[in-house]
């Protein structure tokens, strides 16, 4: 009983870490855009919390490089499982229109497992939030399988 | 029943000429267990034989034990004034030929002579015959060992052990004989004998540093033998009697006697280092460690409090009372704030000793009885705690060679024993159930009638927990799996967990202790004991409930710690830059260099800095101290 | 008999209670600020997931020091329901804080030190505070114990107002918010990323939280204390003062620990004392 309630939290509180791997910033600015009244994704118990030990969906954007795909993965490993992994932008899902820079990576599924993919340049809003919920559907599939 | 009290008095005096005169270290530790067993025995039995009325002395070999002392008080007085004289101090030089000038006086012209029982037991002076001779013993046990390491330390050719422990074991005796005493030549007289130890003791290393403080610390302490002299003479020409039990049931007597007994305050205040006397116990803490723990925080500044505690019925109701209540809870407060801005741990540790002091104090002068039993658990549980406090600081500092506490950071992934004991020495002075925070409560829960006191407590009590959890939680850190297991030498390690476990389990009994030990002391006892509840008028404290809920809890907390191994281990978040396989929260820097992890605390110096407040505490203290002498008048 | 049912009573619902109001706050808080906000039970719900996570700790004294600080905090508001000494509930419940400030400092991390050094700053700040505020409820009703404080037929608020006052700095900074939440921010704010609580994650800080929930119930029961003649007013009170500090922490930035000692200790000690001196000379 008390298992499913937790099962149950885990949809229901999914709290946010968000993490800028070399994005212009315009993936961003709608990211933090979620949480200003207008979208106010607060009321779906998303809290941004700045640390991995305490979030449980990390949302990247940008394209990443060889520089900080250490941190991303750094990060990545730090979270406390069980974790889901959203990709913002086209930036973040395949590289964008970087992706042949010397630099650049190409996409943040080459360094960590993604489990949903937000394309938008920049993505909106309401897709971002859409991505949650689609990744904390996801995240639900996860808990299942492990156990 | 004398023969147990001159076996405590005498008996470490004969140990200590054999300490000193035997060249053999064997016979020396031996001398020193033995000693240590046998006092901590017959305080027991004299716990056993509980509370008892005056007795006389006899003489010795013809010579009556009055002369006999009188004869050795200026004997003592003449040493302290040739130390004087070759340290080229003249205020020790002044200050002893003032106290032989009025004594002559006192001797020949005041006192008329007659047979005054010299030594007596009521239940304060048998529960500080036990600390002396139980915590006493512990350490000097603890300064076996410790002195070996000491002195191959400082590469020693000649070992000064034998004076060292000659003066440490003497101690013991004086101790004894100043909280039996009943003739109050007496008391001075041992008053004296522990200011001379404690003036040997610390200049024992024989350093500039050493011998600088050694000076200070006597030519305080002489002060405080001159006004002890002044007090006994004003105190004698009211009431005419030289016996204690005498005096204190005559109760205060007129402006002249309460200033004496002012005085008599006074003499405790230098012995008990309070502000502005602080300096020279600050000083002390060059001594080697078992100094520290035995004469400069468990007994001879207790000596000082047990002088306040002693005579608080003779100011009881005076202004004077009120006084020594400011006065003490002034100190408490100075030292605190004191306390915060150091980083070295044996003045941590002296600070926080003198305001705990301070506290006792000013228990005392608020002196109802609530008061006199919150003083009487602080000066039990502040003992047992802080000696093993010193002891461990003393351990560790032979350990890794410094007592800077921000070089004890993680002491626990080395040290884990000793950086256990020092957590759980920590917590028992800071937290309850412990018997240090329930004489904290009870004192507090006293002085709620005087505003300027209860607030001086209130900020008190605030400060102290910054600089004890800072330290304790600077000790923890997590230890390898196949790190080496810590080893102590048994004699280092059988006082530090004796005195651990004292802290614990008499913490527990503390309402036992209230009961058996206290509660007789009192025509209308404070508090009604059941079941390990200590209720009272004004508030009840259940000791025994919280101590089984909190034990059970921290018991529950630890074993769920201690399958950490099956937890997964992070490495701490520093922004994903952790170098790579690293836990310890090194992280990666500027041109890709990896920097290591580095803390420290917030001394606050803006505020606490000891030069910054150390003047401004002393012009307020000797302000109230002349207030408090003039409004005894 | 009574005595153990209260204490059964303060123990569940100390968090049942506390996870409301922390629902009820972020709801307000968001009503404030022109949004939804989460449902009431969004604390539950958080605590839940977190008990649910992997565990994950820098080293094991985290592990025992969130237990001993939420275990304290438990007893602590047991004693408060089973009207025990006020004084002795606090030094229990300093117990907890103190666990709080050692654990953050076992781990080598930048975040938690900064954070537990500034979280002393804070337990400095508020501790000389409410002793004197027990010392208040000591002048009027004579004792330290609760249960003399049911037998008042006047409510404490009429003579202590400048105490209440001051016990308001004391909430202020027990309930995490602005501008005395620089060791660490209630939820949905970050300080030096999460401050004390960076280190800790899943189950653990899952026991911080309800260790918070059990405090914030401990100080809320002493405002209550002030009202303790008619519900109603008590009732008011006690909403009266939350919406307030709701209202202080939506509309002051976050200040420094300078400003927070200064602040603390001249107008809340000042007040306090002036106060004692009326309830003396009465």
């Amino acid at each position: 009983m008390f298992g499913s309630f937790i099962k149950k939290s885990r949809a229901k509180s999914p709290w946010i870490m968000h993490f800028d791997c070399g994005s212009c910033n315009g993936c961003d600015i709608e990211v933090l855009a979620c949480l200003t009244p207008m979208y106010d994704v607060e009321r779906f118990g998303i809290i941004n919390v700045g640390n991995p030990k305490h979030a449980d969906v990390l949302l990247v954007t940008g394209t990443v490089n060889y520089r900080n795909m250490k941190v991303l993965k750094n990060i990545y490993d730090q979270m406390p499982e069980p974790k889901a992994v959203i990709a913002i932008g086209a930036c973040g899902n395949t590289g964008g229109v970087f992706r042949e820079a010397y630099n650049v990576v190409g996409g943040i599924d080459k360094v960590i497992p993604v489990d949903v993919y937000v394309p938008g340049c920049p993505a909106k809003p309401e897709a971002i939030i859409d991505g949650v919920v689609a990744g904390l559907a996801k995240f639900a599939e996860k808990v299942e399988a492990a156990e | 029943m004398s023969n147990l009290l001159l076996l405590l008095i005498l008996l470490p005096v004969a140990a200590a000429l054999v300490c000193y005169f035997v060249r053999s270290s064997a016979v020396r530790k031996l001398t020193v267990v033995a000693t240590g067993a046998i006092l901590t025995l017959a305080s027991l039995a004299l716990l056993g034989q509980g509370a008892f009325e005056p007795v006389m002395v006899g003489s010795f070999l013809g010579i009556s034990s009055d002369f006999l002392v009188t004869v050795l008080d200026f004997a003592l007085l003449g040493v302290i004034f040739f130390y004087g004289l070759k340290h080229r101090n003249l205020l020790i030089q002044g200050f002893s030929l003032v106290q032989a000038a009025l004594l002559v006086w006192f001797e020949l012209f005041m006192i008329d002579h007659s047979a005054v029982p010299a030594l007596m037991g009521d239940e304060l002076s048998i529960i500080m015959v036990l600390i002396i001779s139980i915590i006493g013993s512990l350490i000097c046990i603890f300064a076996i060992p410790y002195m070996d390491e000491h002195e191959e330390h400082l590469h020693l050719k000649k070992s000064r052990q034998p004076r060292f422990f000659f003066f440490l074991v003497l101690f013991l005796g004086a101790m004894n004989g100043l909280v039996l005493a009943n003739n109050i030549m007496w008391l001075y007289f041992f008053f004296e004998v522990t200011t001379l130890c404690s003036f040997m003791l610390i200049g024992h290393d024989a350093t500039e540093v050493a011998t600088k403080n050694s000076v200070r610390a006597l030519w305080m302490n002489s002060l405080g033998g001159v006004a002890f002299v002044i007090g006994m003479m004003l105190v004698y020409a009211k009431t005419g009697s030289l016996s204690i039990t005498d005096i204190l049931a005559a109760g205060p007597q007129g402006a002249l006697m309460v200033t004496g007994v002012g005085f008599l305050c006074l003499a405790g205040f230098t012995k008990a280092a309070q502000v502005p006397f602080q300096s020279w116990l600050l000083g002390a803490m060059v001594a080697p460690t078992p100094v520290s723990a035995l004469l400069h925080s468990s007994t001879m500044v207790k000596a000082g409090v047990y002088v306040v505690l002693r005579f608080a019925p003779a100011y009881a109701g005076t202004l004077l009372s009120d006084g020594v209540a400011i006065c003490g809870a002034f100190t408490f407060v100075a030292c605190a704030a004191l306390a915060i801005g150091q980083s070295n741990g044996k003045k941590i540790l002296a600070y926080s000793t003198v305001s705990n002091l301070g506290l006792i104090i000013c228990c005392a002068g608020i002196n109802t009885p609530l008061a006199i039993t919150a003083a009487v658990m602080l000066i039990i549980f502040h003992a047992i705690s802080k000696s093993l406090l010193f002891l461990c600081v003393g351990t560790i500092e032979q350990s890794i060679g410094s007592r800077d506490i921000e070089d004890m950071r993680g002491l626990y992934a080395k040290y884990p024993r000793t950086a256990l004991l020092t957590i759980i020495g920590i917590l028992t002075m800071l937290l309850p159930p412990f018997g240090v925070l329930m004489g904290k409560w009870m004192a507090i829960e006293a002085a709620s009638s005087n505003i300027w006191v209860i607030v001086m407590l209130a900020m008190g009590s605030a400060l102290t927990v910054v600089y004890w959890a800072r330290w304790g939680g600077s000790l923890m850190a997590s230890r390898d799996a196949d790190a080496p297991a810590e080893r102590q030498p048994a004699l280092i390690s059988m006082p530090l967990m004796t005195l651990c476990a004292s802290a614990v389990v008499l913490s527990f009994a503390s309402p036992w202790i209230y009961n058996y030990m206290l509660a007789p002391m009192f025509k209308s006892a404070p508090f009604a004991m059941n079941l390990g509840v200590l209720s009272g008028s004004m508030g009840s404290y259940a000791v025994a409930p919280l101590f089984i809920a909190l034990g059970l809890g921290v018991l529950f907390a630890a074993k769920a710690a201690a399958g950490f191994r099956k937890v997964k281990i992070a490495a701490p978040y520093v922004a994903g830059a952790n170098t790579p396989d690293d836990m310890d929260g090194t992280y990666i820097g500027p041109m890709n260099g990896p920097v290591p992890f580095t803390a420290a605390n917030m001394y606050l110096g803006e505020l606490f800095a000891e030069g910054k407040l150390t003047p401004i505490f002393n012009a307020l203290a000797i302000a109230l101290i002349v207030l408090m002498l003039g409004g005894a008048l | 008999m009574d005595t153990l049912l209260l204490i059964i009573l303060g123990l569940v619902a100390g968090p049942v209670l506390g996870g409301l109001i922390a629902g009820l706050d972020r709801r307000v808080t968001a009503w404030f600020q022109s949004r939804q906000g989460p449902p009431i039970m969004q604390a539950f719900y958080d605590v839940a997931k977190l008990l649910g996570k992997e565990k994950m700790v820098v080293n094991q004294w985290q592990i025992l020091c969130a237990w001993v600080y939420m275990i304290a905090a438990a007893i602590s508001v047991a004693l408060f329901f089973a009207q025990g000494d006020l004084l002795l509930i606090f030094f229990v419940q300093a117990v907890g804080a103190v666990f709080l400030v050692m654990g953050a400092m076992a781990a080598k991390s930048p975040y938690s030190q900064v954070g537990a050094q500034r979280e002393l700053m804070q337990i400095l700040a508020y501790e000389p505070v409410l002793i004197l505020v027990f010392v208040g409820f000591y002048l009027v009703t004579g004792s330290f114990s609760i249960e003399a404080v049911w037998q008042l037929d006047q409510p404490l608020l009429a003579k202590m107002p400048l105490l209440y006052l001051a016990l308001g700095y004391a909430l202020t900074i027990k309930l995490r918010k602005s501008p005395f939440d620089f060791s660490t921010s209630h939820h949905g704010h970050q300080e030096l990323v999460k401050g004390v609580l960076t280190e800790y994650s899943g189950p653990y800080l899952a026991l911080v939280e309800i260790a918070h929930w059990y405090e914030t119930v401990l100080v809320l029961g002493l405002c209550s204390l002030f009202w303790t003649t008619n519900p109603l007013w008590m009732a008011v009170l006690l909403i009266g003062t939350y919406m307030l500090e709701i209202l202080v922490d939506n509309t002051m930035a976050r200040m420094t620990w300078r400003w927070m000692l200064k602040r603390v200790w001249l107008l809340g000690m000042g007040m306090s004392v002036v106060n004692l001196i009326w309830l003396y000379a009465g």
